[in-house]
């Protein structure tokens, strides 16, 4: 018998230090603001977009519906495109098929993904003997504090200028001011080389298009555009819930996707269908021109056919990583990714269960949500948390 | 799926006590229906006053989430403190009571708000039952708690107590009590083919009949989750006050975007409870209104405890407001 009264005791006295510390305050009171105005600022731009969101939300429970199938077809149009795709049934096998690509020794790019947090990617390929690099900005600086994320889109939300500006100067054996444009400037010439120096790109994907094989990432920094692009290999790792039947979906899918993640249109949207080449000597097709010469997609389970199978709990697989419930929830605006593990607040409590631990680990997160709804008023996909919060919490306590 | 765990004492007291002794701290009806005492309210009626002891049960709770803030609830003290609880089986007191009442404040005022209550239903012509003694507890907690097995039977019995009434109309005082009985009881049990209505409904049915009150002051409508979400009833508060002639100021956040008063984690997390409480108070005396009106008792409660740190605003029941209001018909 597991005791969610300890637990709860440690977990809380987290909760409660988090709420307490003024560097989360600050960060998360600017963040929430500057989230509310961005998006109210992008909807009244692009006023056709919730019209799009509850279409996009109908691609979602179609997808979710015909899954096995679409990541059959995926499959297989990316052999097509002279891709290899895996499917990982755990994280085991994704660790298994990572070893046998990527081996040891080596210098490795990544980009930030979600489920590379669920699967501890970076320590798993350290352990193996590579060096791995986080190329976004917010994971490179939670990389060198040791630290984790504190939000699924703004992974440093927590850390402000001042500690960044500590960090670095221990880090690059110099004195970084804690002036923003320094900070990234710093960061931008140590990591350059390393992507051209990197053997292996690594990237999550935030849609993938079953009829074409196409993986679409959304990014601003560009820094994946370098990680997919300057190493010769590239190797994707998706969730297979991002499937969708076709291309055109997976751009509303993205669009969607960023516009309630406070953009009106990001810096890049990469859509990625195989290697790189070329034809333009007589006409040959030849791999490898200035891309990667290999591209690997490895469609990732550990949990979610069990998530998209149950009734009650399938809607949690619509979730696009938006991140917006995070900022209307009043728990997560005090205490930021100390309210979750991997997967943060309410939805991240749902998605624990499933993929990131079990109902242990997800009891502490689900006593902490209030069930008073106002994440559905702002998910884009109008997923009923505190329903399947309910749920959740009857198991905990059944017999 | 998952084995069973040991979960808080804290879940297991609020689940015994509401299966046991029809609310979740084993008050008695004599307690719980005191408020009633000099209405002549009949047991039987077309419209059931409904409490669910909600609002009586606001001042103990209150008092013992003072004690899980003295004490840890996850600790040995506190697991030791409840051990207390044999004592009630062995002599018939309440431990929990004992307690909590210790520290009880405000219960004068939290139980005539249920007067207050009837006094404004009755003034817009609705003729009220309420039964004293069969009232139980809406089992809301259960439901929120995730005792749903427990549920399943107490649902039953709550169903059964409002059958014998008669009542063709269920009119709730807290919209959790209405949510159960609107949303989730038809899902579970043959719940009585009644309509279940909110205070703030029954009044603004019969809006055109409340008198025009005199108010200089702004007022500033702090919406309830349970109400604006669930219920979907926002609007209704805003006629009303439109009707009487009360000016009002929206907060930053309102209606369906509500901001939630802390209250549901107030059990378990009561230190993140009061500072979620604490920021939906800021929202709304920021809006310069020197009167927040509440529509359901655990926001009032959450609310009242940082409105009393002195925030600049003063915290009222919409049920109190429209009672002075109908009183005084002035000094609002």
């Amino acid at each position: 018998m597991s005791d969610l009264n300890k637990e709860l005791g440690t977990y809380t006295k987290n909760l409660n230090k988090a709420s307490q510390d003024t560097n989360i305050n600050n960060a998360m009171n600017r963040a929430v603001k500057s989230y509310r105005e961005n998006v109210a600022s992008a909807l009244e731009r692009y006023p056709h977009t919730p019209e799009l969101a509850e279409e996009v939300r109908k691609i979602k429970e179609y997808s979710i519906e015909h899954n096995e199938e679409l990541l059959a077809q995926a499959m297989e149009v990316i052999e097509k495109n002279r891709g290899k795709a895996f499917y990982a049934k755990d994280k085991e096998e994704a660790f298994q098929i990572l070893h046998d690509l990527i081996g040891t020794g080596k210098t490795i790019v990544k980009g930030k993904s979600m489920l590379g947090e669920e699967l501890q990617l970076r320590h798993i390929l350290e352990n193996a003997g590579n060096e791995v690099w986080e190329t976004d900005l917010g994971e490179f600086i939670l990389q060198l504090k040791d630290d984790r994320p504190m939000h699924i889109l703004s992974p440093a939300i927590h850390v402000p200028r001042e500690q960044v500006a500590e960090i670095f100067s221990e880090f690059f054996k110099k004195t970084v001011p804690p002036d923003i444009t320094k900070e990234v400037e710093v960061v931008r010439e140590f990591l350059r080389e390393k992507y051209f120096q990197a053997d292996v790109g690594i990237s999550g994907a935030n849609v993938v298009a079953a009829d074409t094989g196409q993986v679409v990432i959304i990014e601003n920094e560009g820094n994946v555009r370098l990680c997919t692009g300057a190493p010769p290999v590239h190797i994707v790792l998706v969730g297979i819930e991002k499937l969708v039947p076709t291309f055109l979906d997976s751009m509303k899918v993205a669009e969607v996707t960023w516009r309630y993640a406070n953009y009106t249109a990001p810096s890049y949207v990469n859509v990625i269908s195989g290697p790189s080449k070329t034809g333009d000597i007589e006409k040959v097709t030849t791999y490898g021109a200035h891309g990667p010469k290999e591209l690997y997609v490895i469609f990732v389970d550990n949990g979610r056919s069990e998530m998209m199978q149950e009734e009650d709990f399938k809607q949690a697989s619509h979730c696009l990583r938006c991140g917006g419930c995070m900022y209307e929830c009043p728990v997560f605006q005090i205490t930021a990714g100390h309210y979750g593990r991997t997967y943060l607040s309410g939805i991240g409590s749902v998605w624990t269960t499933f993929v990131d631990g079990g109902l242990d680990m997800a009891a502490p997160m689900l006593y902490t949500c209030l069930r008073c709804g106002r994440c559905v008023e702002r998910c884009p996909m109008k997923i009923d948390v505190p329903s399947m919060i309910g749920k959740l919490r009857s198991m905990v306590v059944s017999d | 799926m998952p084995a069973k765990k040991k979960i808080p004492p804290v879940l297991e007291i609020l689940r015994d006590n509401i299966v046991k002794h029809g609310n979740p701290l084993a008050l008695k009806p004599r307690e719980t229906s005191a408020w009633a005492k000099n209405l002549e309210l009949p047991v039987k009626g077309d419209i059931l006053f409904y409490t669910g002891s909600e609002y009586q049960l606001l001042p103990f709770i209150d008092s013992l989430v003072k004690t899980l803030k003295i004490v840890d609830p996850s600790s040995t003290i506190f697991s030791w403190l409840m051990e207390a609880r044999k004592i009630v089986n062995m002599t018939g007191i309440n431990a929990e009571k004992i307690y909590a009442s210790i520290l009880a404040k405000d219960k004068e005022r939290y139980y005539s708000i249920n007067y207050k209550a009837v006094h404004v239903l009755r003034k817009l012509g609705y003729d009220l039952c309420y039964d004293r003694q069969g009232e139980l507890y809406s089992g809301a907690l259960l439901y929120e708690l995730g005792f749903w097995k427990d549920l399943d039977d107490y649902a039953q019995r709550v169903a059964d107590s409002i059958r014998k009434t008669e009542a063709k109309t269920v009119v709730c005082i807290s919209p959790h009590a209405a949510e159960m009985f609107r949303k989730v009881y038809p899902q579970i049990v043959d719940f009585p083919d009644v309509q279940v209505k909110t205070f703030i409904e029954m009044v603004w049915e019969k809006r055109h009949l409340l008198p025009k009150i005199p108010c200089d002051s702004l007022v500033v409508i702090h919406d309830s989750c349970r109400l604006a979400r669930e219920l979907d009833v926002s609007q209704e508060i805003r006629d009303i006050l439109d009707e009487i002639g009360v000016k009002y100021v929206e907060p930053f956040r309102s209606k369906e975007w509500t901001t939630c008063c802390g209250g549901p984690s107030k059990m378990l997390f009561p230190d993140i409870s009061k500072i979620v409480a604490g920021r939906r108070v800021i929202e709304l005396s920021d809006t310069g209104a020197e009167k927040a009106l509440i529509s359901c008792p655990y926001c009032l409660s959450a609310l009242q405890s940082e409105i009393d740190k002195g925030n600049g605003v003063i915290l009222e029941d919409i049920i109190e407001f429209l009672y002075r209001g109908l009183e005084a018909q002035c000094q609002i």
